[in-house]
């Protein structure tokens, strides 16, 4: 498995740059699924028994449920037996106590993603939790972040840490019984990343999730929890690679994030698993719960996605908009090339007064890709002057590709307002003609008309990622038309 | 099985128990034969299943309905009275039955036919024809099979090439009898030569009290370049229920222009499901719908661009003004090869109350990218400054808010080209929001 040099080459001319893989030896469990599994999981990870009671409750819930087939996606039968549910780098010893410990081979492969794990490089002002696998790896800057009463590490760390805390809320926005995936991430979710910001604290740096598949025939599922106490602030990132392999991997997250009185959590996501190659071998399967409570009054949260990766994405960050005067938005750009297909969206439930969402999705479809917006806006009975606004563009590239648009849109309350707008639309020639007419080679006026159509959704990324997820979306397009 | 689905099993078997077997020509006992068949085929219907998601069908399992005798009804003179200013070819059906001696189809031009299915069995072929090709179709469901199960009567129209009629073509539905809940199953079908031009108008009524299940289904086919205008005036009773499904067959160049009103029925359903096969056709399909206290109204429309160059667009709008639902549910999907389509899909709904609400779901499904297509909706209220504004020019509050009622429904008010039925249509909506919307 080794990666040398010329293989790296060949995988980025291919069009992901992310497809090596680590070299280092993993500590893995066999394919399969059942109750001494996830014991073992919960063992290794040496955890309280409520926690292993949860996952046990999860485990056989999954078990009565079936597979959703409602999205718009050409499913494969996932084989849940064939997966490994747990790899994780072998420990040497007791694990890790600071960064001079961890293993130089992994602080390597960081870098080469652009991950810099140690801290005297890290760019300054984000601190990192890297996600390999099942396990976390590092998180960096966590004594600055404590100075000012932040939590941030790995989930299995909380859990033995702040159990009151994990108890409280894991599960509390994204109850096991919420869907297949959820349900089976509930039952075998191996780490992952918590973060408390306490009251009043605007947390000092952006925080970070760097998530990395690496195993073959392994699955991830990282659980991720953020709570924001009243008044406080946090921005949050995460992104996403994998090597490139013939087959499917399953990657089934959960994300839950509460905010409460007057506090802000800002969630970016730039993901770029392995898309599968041209003829849709291989790839991840990216299937994810992300659902944030505004749980307190004039609470907001926003979430942030660049999709460019997966074979297939199945994917609905939602705000349950509880407290009054609470706010929602969601900004996405999703891109499907090649055999990719995603079906992703939001869902804006209004349930306090005043409360206000808005959605903005820019679906880019080229090659055969399918791209579908499927989004709910729900203003409930109590939802007085509760205000949304959704706007889908779809654009298409090409004549084999697809671009579709369900919106679902109930209101329960006549002083809700809600507009839904969406368009389909090719790349203007017109526009083209023009750019080109100004010496603009093709590609370069195609970069340019994409990025333009999604400059509302750029805009609200953190600097870095935007320029990440420009870069990202130019590599992706490369060779899409002509 | 669950228990939901052998109750539904249980009010179908005896349903078609009830039923006496047909005594029709031969075709009819094969359609029947045919859709009986279905209906042990058919999944039943669900919440789960997407297009029944926010429309369910429990009251309607509660009723026992019963097949109405064949007899010879009369109706009084004022609902025998046509619209006013409004002269027409009628057919009238009351308490589901075809009635000659209330219709009038003097002066139809040579060729022209319209007449109840029955009694026009040189035709059959056609029907059947239809009828089986489309009974595979997507939307097949428990209802319409249970129509083509039933049906005995139904409205034929047939309109030969390069014919256009003068005066529209009317088909009355009215029910009269209490004394039974009914169970009214029409069949229509309607043939539109090359060239052919008509204009339909469709009344479905019920005298207070009357409790019936109206399950009706269309099938409109239209020749190369034949146009129809097609108007449907849902005024039920208000203890019915109400379905109509509707099924257009168009070739090259036709056009079809729908627009549906929905006043009455305490359960009502409208489907629409259009295939474009030819190029160059079109279909607009429009609707405006009021729906009051303990109203549900659902509108489920489905057209197909499998070829280029067609056109089409779906313009509705509601006024909820009193505890009652809406449910909006529109696709337009276009096929890879349906290059240089044109789709429009838009809902726009008034919340005058609360505890009413409005599930609206408009949908694009896309596979060819030479497209011009949007959709939009939108949920909000009165703008209580357009309210003021007229209440200090001195007019009630009532009659503001019905007269930018009517301000947003008026677009499609307009698009009638029939002047008298306009006015019929206008009047019933200010009738409606004077009387509950208070």
């Amino acid at each position: 498995m080794g990666s040398t040099q010329d293989t790296v080459d060949d995988l980025i001319k291919a069009g992901y740059e992310h497809g090596f893989v680590i070299n280092i030896e993993q500590d893995t469990i066999p394919p399969g699924l059942d109750e001494d599994i996830i014991r073992r999981i919960s063992a290794k990870k040496g955890e309280p028994e409520w926690m292993l009671e949860y996952r046990l409750k999860a485990y056989r819930h999954w078990l009565t449920m079936e597979p959703p087939r409602w999205a718009h996606l050409g499913l494969p039968e996932i084989d849940f037996q064939a997966i490994s549910y747990y790899s994780a780098p072998k420990r040497r010893g007791e694990g890790p106590k600071s960064l001079d410990e961890v293993d130089p081979e992994l602080i390597e492969a960081y870098n080469k993603l652009g991950i810099p794990l140690e801290e005297q490089k890290a760019l300054a002002g984000v601190a990192v939790d890297a996600v390999l696998d099942s396990v976390s790896v590092a998180t960096t800057f966590r004594e600055k972040l404590a100075e000012a009463g932040v939590i941030f590490c790995s989930m299995s760390e909380a859990i033995r840490e702040y159990p009151e805390l994990v108890q409280k809320y894991l599960g509390s926005v994204v109850p096991h019984t919420d869907n297949y995936f959820a349900c089976l991430n509930a039952a075998v979710f191996s780490d992952g990343t918590f973060v408390y910001i306490p009251e009043g604290v605007k947390c000092p740096m952006e925080l970070s999730t760097y998530f990395r598949i690496n195993e073959a025939r392994t699955g991830q599922f990282e659980r991720t929890l953020i709570v924001a106490e009243a008044g406080s602030q946090v921005s949050y990132l995460e992104g996403c690679t994998a090597p490139m392999r013939d087959e499917n991997q399953l990657h089934a997250a959960v994300v839950e994030l509460v905010a409460m009185e007057d506090a802000y959590i800002k969630y970016s996501t730039v993901q770029n698993w392995y898309p599968g190659d041209e003829q849709g071998r291989g790839g991840i399967l990216n299937f994810v719960t992300k659902r944030g409570l505004c749980k307190g009054a004039r609470s907001r949260i926003s979430w942030t996605q660049v999709e460019t990766g997966s074979a297939i994405t199945w994917k609905y960050p939602s705000c349950i908009l509880k407290g009054d005067d609470s706010v929602g938005e969601f900004y996405s750009v999703a891109v499907t090339r090649g055999r990719q297909q995603a079906d992703t969206g939001t869902k804006m439930i209004h349930i306090g007064r005043n409360t206000r969402s808005t959605i903005v999705s820019k679906g880019i479809s080229a090659g055969h890709g399918q791209n579908t917006y499927r989004g709910l806006v729900r203003m409930a009975a109590r939802a007085e002057n509760a205000r949304n606004h959704s706007q889908c563009d779809s654009l298409l590239i090409g004549d084999k590709c697809g671009a579709h648009t369900f919106p679902y849109i109930e209101v329960r309350n006549p002083t809700a307002q809600v507009e839904h707008e969406a368009t389909t639309s090719k790349l203007s020639e017109d526009q083209l003609f023009y750019c080109r007419s100004r010496g603009l080679s093709e590609e370069d006026a195609v970069s340019m008309l994409v990025n333009g159509f999604c400059k509302e959704v750029f805009q609200e990324l953190p600097m870095e990622f935007a320029v990440e997820a420009q870069k990202l979306l130019n590599l992706t397009l490369e060779g899409a038309v002509g | 099985m669950t228990q939901a689905h052998q109750a539904q099993r249980e009010w179908l078997q005896a349903l078609l128990q009830g039923a006496p077997a047909a005594a029709g020509p031969e075709w009819l006992a094969r359609m029947h034969a045919a859709a009986r068949e279905r209906l042990e085929q058919l999944p039943p219907i669900d919440r789960k299943q997407e297009a029944w998601r926010y429309t369910g069908i429990d009251t309607l399992l509660a009723e026992r309905f019963v097949p109405p005798p064949h007899r010879e009804a009369d109706l009084a003179p004022e609902e025998r009275a046509p619209l006013e200013g409004l002269e027409t070819w009628r057919l009238v059906f009351v308490d589901g039955r075809f009635q000659p001696h209330l219709s009038a189809l003097e002066g139809l031009p040579e060729g022209v036919i319209v007449g109840d299915l029955r009694s026009r069995e040189t035709h059959r072929d056609n029907l059947l024809a239809t009828s089986v090709a489309q009974a595979s179709g997507h939307h097949a469901h428990l209802f319409t099979a249970l129509n083509e199960a039933l049906a005995d009567e139904g409205a034929f129209i047939q309109v030969p090439a390069g014919t256009r009629l003068e005066r529209p073509i009317e088909i009355v539905h009215r029910v009269t009898d209490a004394s039974a809940p009914w169970l009214i199953t029409p069949r229509n079908l309607v043939l539109l030569g090359e060239r052919a031009e008509a204009t339909l108008i469709e009344r479905f009524s019920g005298r207070p009290g009357t409790r019936y299940f109206h399950d009706g289904l269309t099938d409109l086919v239209l020749g190369r370049a034949a146009r129809l205008v097609h108007y449907r005036i849902q005024d039920e009773s208000r203890e019915a229920w109400h379905l109509s499904s509707l099924r257009l067959d168009q070739a090259a160049e036709s056009r079809y222009e729908g627009c549906t009103f929905a006043f009455g029925a305490r359960w009502s359903r409208t489907e629409q499901n259009t295939v474009f096969e030819a190029r160059g056709a079109e279909c607009h399909l429009a609707g405006v719908y009021l729906v009051g206290e303990g109203q549900l109204c659902d509108f489920h429309l489905d057209v197909r661009h499998e070829v280029p160059e067609c056109r089409s667009s779906e313009r509705y709008k509601g006024v909820l003004f009193g505890k009652g639902r809406a449910v909006f549910d529109g696709r337009i999907l276009v096929a890879k090869d349906a290059q240089r389509t044109d789709a429009h899909l838009s809902n726009n709904n008034l919340m005058l109350v609360r505890d009413a609400e409005v599930d609206t779901k408009p949908q694009l499904e896309i596979y060819a990218d030479d497209v011009q297509c949007s959709h939009g909706t939108s949920v909000g209220q009165l703008d209580p400054q357009q309210v003021f504004y007229l209440r200090s020019r001195g007019l009630p509050e009532v009659e503001a808010r019905r007269l930018l009622c009517l301000g947003f429904a008026s677009d499609l008010l307009e698009a009638v080209h029939d002047e008298a039925l306009r006015h019929h249509v206008e009047s019933r909506i200010r009738q409606t929001l004077v009387l509950e919307g208070g």
